[in-house]
């Protein structure tokens, strides 16, 4: 199993997808909320969400390890209540995967979302419409580019997420060794082929990405669909 | 009917960031018909649209529809605009460039209608002349089209108030003419009271049944219409002293 060449793949795309499916709503939510609302502290979640994006990434699996580690206090909790345990587990990979995906997720979010003029969604509310309401039906419809290429970008950071995935997930073949990570594993074995292909599947994928950001990027005028 | 007039508004809103703050009072109250915010650009017109729409929280004072607190500063009342049932067709029209027309008129319409417009909306269409034109894209509109489907929407809520910023200004005078005519038979129909705002003292005549003059750092207050217009004399659309 720990030897199969194709296990890493398909756990980096499942641990990638997670994470997204995670931190897709979370970094979302944040972009509408910086977007929209003028509030005293936004500040100082615009600097605590580009945060991971500044760190070190060892640094922000230290922290991750501190907070959901088994004696961590999210990660006991957890653990007691849920029976889930973090560290060394895919599941850790993803949050780790999540937490490094979040600022380029909000970051290229937040302008599409801010481009919407917020005169329509004002005319939406004198309809009948509640907030929520409007954020579904005239908000993300008119800023989807923007949203896709953050989910697109998000997806592409959080599969080559390989620090603060070592620290909280660790390298454990066949459970957690990750494209990444097992990258690392081959290069320093000196199995070069090995290496080389996953090498190869992350350029692949990460062309792919920004080919298709690119696409979804800010048009001429800005022609919603 | 209770016997209290359509709107009444007692308002201080304030508006704005930092150096560029500043403050709008209005006090005025319509029995029935069209109030016309008449005034120069920058004076709070708009604002004071938008406060009635409940799309700004006033900073106090109060807005009355028919009788019914939407706004009450001093026993916290402030409805959210969803709840108001007021009619808004703002200065760009701000229609939804990812609809097309038809999706633009049943926009706040209970889902069933949405999929498949009723009577009453076919109805709308037509009385507004927007029958062919239900699945254009509306960046392909003019001007006065794009004004009427604004129209259409925020009269397919069957609001009890509506608020027009500027509505025929960007327009054409054949355009003014046609739209104009419309506009008055509408809430004529509906017997709709509106707020209109407008700088422009022929569209403030043409429309008007009671006047709210604007000026940059002064209350709004009511005023007989001669003075509002400079006694220009009646109006060349409906014969109106």
């Amino acid at each position: 199993m720990e030897s199969s060449t194709s296990f890493p793949i398909l756990l980096s795309l499942r641990v990638a997808g997670l994470a997204l499916l995670f931190v897709g709503p979370i970094g979302l939510a944040i972009a509408l909320l910086q977007a929209r609302v003028r509030y005293r502290l936004r500040g100082l979640v615009d600097a605590l969400v580009l945060l991971p994006l500044v760190l070190p990434p060892s640094v922000v699996g230290y922290f991750l390890v501190v907070v959901f580690g088994r004696r961590g206090l999210l990660g006991r909790m957890l653990e007691e209540g849920l029976g889930v345990r973090l560290v060394f587990s895919p599941a850790g990979a993803a949050l780790a995967s999540a937490v490094v995906a979040l600022p380029i997720l909000v970051k290229t979010a937040q302008p599409s979302i801010e481009a919407v003029p917020s005169r329509l969604e004002d005319v939406a509310r004198t309809l009948g419409l509640r907030p929520w309401e409007v954020v579904f039906r005239v908000t993300l419809p008119l800023a989807w580019r923007g949203v896709l290429a953050a989910l697109v970008l998000g997806f592409a950071r959080a599969i080559g997420e390989f620090g603060a995935t070592l620290m909280l997930a660790g390298n454990i073949p066949g459970r957690t060794n990750t494209m990444p990570v097992e990258i690392f594993s081959a290069f320093q074995e000196g199995d070069d082929a090995r290496a080389g292909l996953y090498v190869i599947v992350l350029s692949g994928i990460s062309v792919v990405v920004v080919l298709v950001a690119g696409l979804l990027g800010p048009k001429e005028g800005r022609a919603p669909a | 009917m209770s016997g209290a007039p359509a709107l009444e508004v007692d308002l201080q809103v304030t508006v704005g960031r930092g150096a560029s703050v500043f403050t709008v009072e209005a006090r005025f109250s319509l029995p029935a018909g069209v109030l016309v915010l008449f005034g120069p650009s920058g004076a709070g017109k708009t604002v004071t649209l938008r406060a009635i729409a409940g799309l700004i929280r006033p900073k106090r004072g109060s807005v009355r529809l028919a009788g019914e607190a939407l706004d009450d500063g001093m026993r916290g009342v402030h409805v959210p605009a969803e709840r108001r049932r007021i009619g808004y067709v703002p200065q760009d029209q701000a229609l939804f460039p990812h609809l097309d027309v038809l999706g633009n008129v049943v926009f706040g319409l209970p889902r069933a209608e949405r999929k498949k417009p009723g009577p009453a909306t076919l109805a709308l269409l037509d009385e507004l002349g927007l029958s062919a034109l239900r699945g254009a894209r509306v960046d392909a509109l003019s001007g006065g089209e794009r004004q009427r489907v604004a129209l259409a929407r925020a009269l397919a809520a069957e609001p009890r108030l509506l608020l027009l910023d500027e509505p025929l200004s960007a327009l054409d005078r054949a355009a003014r003419f046609s739209i104009g005519r419309s506009l008055r038979e509408a809430l004529a129909r509906r017997s709709l009271p509106a707020v209109l705002v407008t700088h422009d003292a022929e569209e403030a005549a043409a429309f008007g049944d009671v006047f709210v003059q604007f000026e940059r750092g002064k209350p709004a207050r009511e005023l007989p219409r001669e003075v509002v217009l400079g006694e220009k004399g009646p109006c060349p659309h409906c014969g109106k002293p």
